[in-house]
């Protein structure tokens, strides 16, 4: 058969081979499975030093900001995340969190009420070879009492006024309002026996002005073109 | 081993900078080698009278892509690690209208500018010194655009991901639409020919 090989320009079996590895690649299943390996030391040095946490203040800095390098993912049910949830929150209940399509490349803040339901699905997608995945600490909890209704000092120092200047600022933005330490200790003394100690009523807080973009970190960026 | 080597931590940030200066060097080479650090041949695609910076690009994607598809296939590489740029459509269609502009008028891209500048070409430093105005321009400006600029956000859209198809597919159909393509250029260049040619 040299015949018509022949008559081929190098060009044209170039192209004809390509067609082919095209037409083989029909079959290609190059995404991994679900199934991957774990290393336990890895999991266990992370888990010790806390690099998994996100604080709750530091996630609002983060929103405020509008950074976009990042996903901040809500494991608790449909109805609980319509009550109130995290601006900028995307609500991924934990039943379907396997099959949410989240990219395994991706940045990813998890929260729930407390902290167990996050450090679960932590696990989980660590255990699916998720590469970077953290969780909100305390929860949603935490982010209530540091974030949305901080405690200020009641007769604040000069470093304590101007960390007082910024809560305020941060709480206000979240929707909600700062407490005076004196009324907190107030209404803890109140409540002491078996009374459900008072929580402000979280409102609903409105989405800040464009809630995905902002600046990706130096570190991470990569160009590319011609 | 299972690449992305620089995901699963076989180097680091160092190393990888190094790496980079090295595959610069070679893409620089290859474009310089194409014929691209020439303004001429860049620019006669626009003429339709020699689709050669059609050609090498499609062809180097169309390489890569089977390369990818086949090492991920293998599983010698993870494709879910690779990095997939945030996708803005609306701002990146703007940006890619203002880069064709740039090109159509300057003669050269980004990166064929600065194989040309090594080259010793005068326009090609001419056009790096530009590229430079445009990037403080831009950072100046930044607050103004800020808004369009971060418009339509996504996490990196792909064409199986968009178009609901078997990654397999999609794969076929580039490669047929590379050949169709190459196919549709030689025809171009024939009846576009400079005169004297």
């Amino acid at each position: 058969m040299p015949g018509w090989s022949a008559r081929l320009t190098l060009n044209q079996k170039l192209a004809a081979g390509a067609v082919a590895l095209g037409a083989v690649a029909l079959f290609a299943a190059p995404y991994p499975g679900s199934k991957v390996t774990l290393d336990a030391r890895e999991l266990a040095l992370v888990v010790g030093t806390e690099a998994d946490h996100v604080e709750a203040q530091e996630l609002a800095a983060w929103i405020i900001e509008n950074r976009a390098d990042y996903r901040l993912v809500d494991l608790r049910t449909e109805k609980e995340f319509a009550a109130y949830s995290i601006p900028t929150a995307v609500n991924i209940p934990m039943s379907v969190l396997p099959e949410a399509g989240l990219g395994r490349q991706e940045k990813i803040v998890l929260y729930s009420e407390g902290g167990i339901h996050s450090a679960q699905a932590w696990m989980l997608l660590k255990a699916q070879g998720y590469r970077s995945v953290s969780m909100l600490k305390g929860g949603l909890d935490e982010w209530k009492d540091q974030v949305v209704f901080p405690v200020l000092a009641d007769s604040p120092t000069p470093v304590q006024r101007s960390r007082d200047e910024r809560l305020r600022a941060m709480s206000a933005f979240f929707g909600g309002q700062p407490r005076s330490a004196a009324a907190v200790a107030a209404g803890a003394a109140a409540t002491e026996g078996f009374a459900t100690p008072q929580t402000p009523a979280v409102p609903r807080v409105a989405a800040p002005p464009s809630p995905a973009g902002g600046p990706k970190p130096a570190a991470k960026k990569r160009k590319e073109g011609c | 081993m299972t690449a992305p080597f620089y995901q699963y931590g076989m180097f680091g940030d160092e190393t990888s900078l190094v790496l980079a200066f090295f595959i610069g060097i070679g893409f620089g080479f290859f474009l310089e080698r194409a014929g691209f650090g020439s303004a001429r041949k860049l620019v006669s695609q626009f003429y339709l009278n020699d689709l050669a910076v059609f050609k090498v690009m499609f062809t180097a994607i169309v390489t890569a892509m089977l390369g990818v598809t086949y090492l991920a296939w293998l599983g010698w590489l993870d494709l879910s690690l690779v990095y997939l740029v945030p996708t803005y459509l609306l701002p990146q269609a703007v940006g890619g209208l203002i880069l064709g502009v740039g090109f159509v008028i300057g003669g050269y891209c980004p990166g064929t500018s600065v194989a040309a500048t090594a080259t010793g070409r005068l326009d090609g430093l001419l056009y790096v010194l530009g590229i430079f105005a445009g990037m403080v321009a831009f950072a100046e400006l930044y607050p103004l655009m800020k808004g369009f600029y971060l418009s339509g956000a996504g996490t990196g859209m792909t064409l199986p991901g968009t178009f609901g198809l078997p990654y397999g597919v999609v794969v076929f159909a580039v490669v047929l639409m590379a050949v169709g393509g190459f196919y549709g250029a030689g025809l171009l260049e024939k009846k576009f020919a400079a005169p004297g040619e």
